[in-house]
């Protein structure tokens, strides 16, 4: 009777072990869109930090950009000529001259265009 | 006498902004990779957000693509990959800057093969490549589609070993872009 609890017991274990493992190897990729956003800041002002070399403890951070739409192209724009945007629905639809909010992560800094580069945007109303 | 000076002058200023206005790029090019061993769960990610730019008259090519841009199907992969392997924090960004050999566009129709040599950057370290590439024309846009693979340990890229029969020891890298004058 007491051998058969703890071979229960072990595979309990063994079973919460395995669902614990399998949730860290299998963990969700970060929801930006539901994320909140650590800073909000106009698109000029973002790529200046970058060109200053301030731009490092933004990397990797969810931020809100502000700005006019300087060019659109599919599934993706530019605020300001200073912030690349690409959106996670590639239907989201923006127009050129529009004033717009936009929520996404910071990827880095792209010298060839000397811009500002954010993936999985989304409009923020 | 002074004015042909000052309009050849002038005319040369505006000579040169046209050639210089020769320049195809792209924000949004794709780069992918895949080092997957059989058996195991698929070492893949992709890159869309890759910058390029092309200069039609000499030939150069440069493209940039930030490290954080590659998305992993698997979330501790894709942090794994930032912080141990490529460390993207100290070293953001890979970089190749070349020329596409013997390249003319007047001559590009259809789809012909190219070499193009130049140096690739990456974590840090400077390597010459040499990548072939299949460019075309279409509706006005350049298509560059290349594939070739590198090798981690070419650029001091350290895998551990619990991990190293799971991660192919060649990379296997694809990219495309469909470059717009500007």
């Amino acid at each position: 009777m007491k051998k058969k609890r703890i071979f229960l017991l072990l595979i309990l274990f063994l079973v919460l072990g395995g669902f614990v493992t399998y949730n860290y190897v299998y963990q969700d990729h970060r929801d930006i869109k539901s994320e909140t956003s650590q800073i909000e800041i106009t698109a000029p002002y973002l790529l200046e930090q970058f060109k200053t070399n301030n731009g490092d403890a933004l990397l990797n951070k969810t931020l809100t950009v502000t700005g006019v739409i300087t060019d659109v192209e599919d599934g993706a724009v530019t605020i300001d000529e200073s912030v690349h945007a690409s959106f996670v629905e590639n239907s989201t639809r923006l127009n050129k001259n529009e004033k717009v909010k936009i929520k996404g992560r910071c990827i880095g800094y792209d010298e060839l265009f000397e811009i500002v580069k954010l993936d999985q945007c989304s409009p923020i109303k | 006498m002074k004015t042909t000076i000052i309009l050849s002058i002038i005319s040369f200023f505006f000579l040169a902004a046209a050639t210089g206005q020769e320049k195809y790029a792209t924000k949004t090019g794709e780069i992918a990779f895949e080092a997957s061993v059989p058996s195991f769960e698929e070492v893949k990610a992709e890159n869309s957000n890759v910058s390029a730019v092309l200069d039609v008259v000499s030939g150069n090519f440069a493209a940039l693509a930030l490290m954080k841009g590659f998305r992993f199907k698997v979330a501790l992969m894709e942090e794994h990959f930032n912080e141990n392997y490529i460390e993207s924090s100290k070293y953001p960004k890979a970089t190749f800057k070349g020329t596409i050999q013997d390249f003319s566009l007047s001559d590009l129709s259809g789809e012909s093969k190219y070499l193009i040599k130049g140096t690739m950057s990456l974590h840090g370290v400077d390597k010459n490549l040499e990548v072939p590439a299949i460019i075309s024309i279409k509706n006005g846009a350049v298509y560059i589609n290349t594939q070739f693979v590198l090798r981690p340990e070419e650029f001091d890229i350290k895998i551990p070993s619990i991990v190293s029969n799971k991660i192919a020891d060649e990379v296997n890298v694809s990219a495309v872009f469909m470059l717009y004058k500007q």
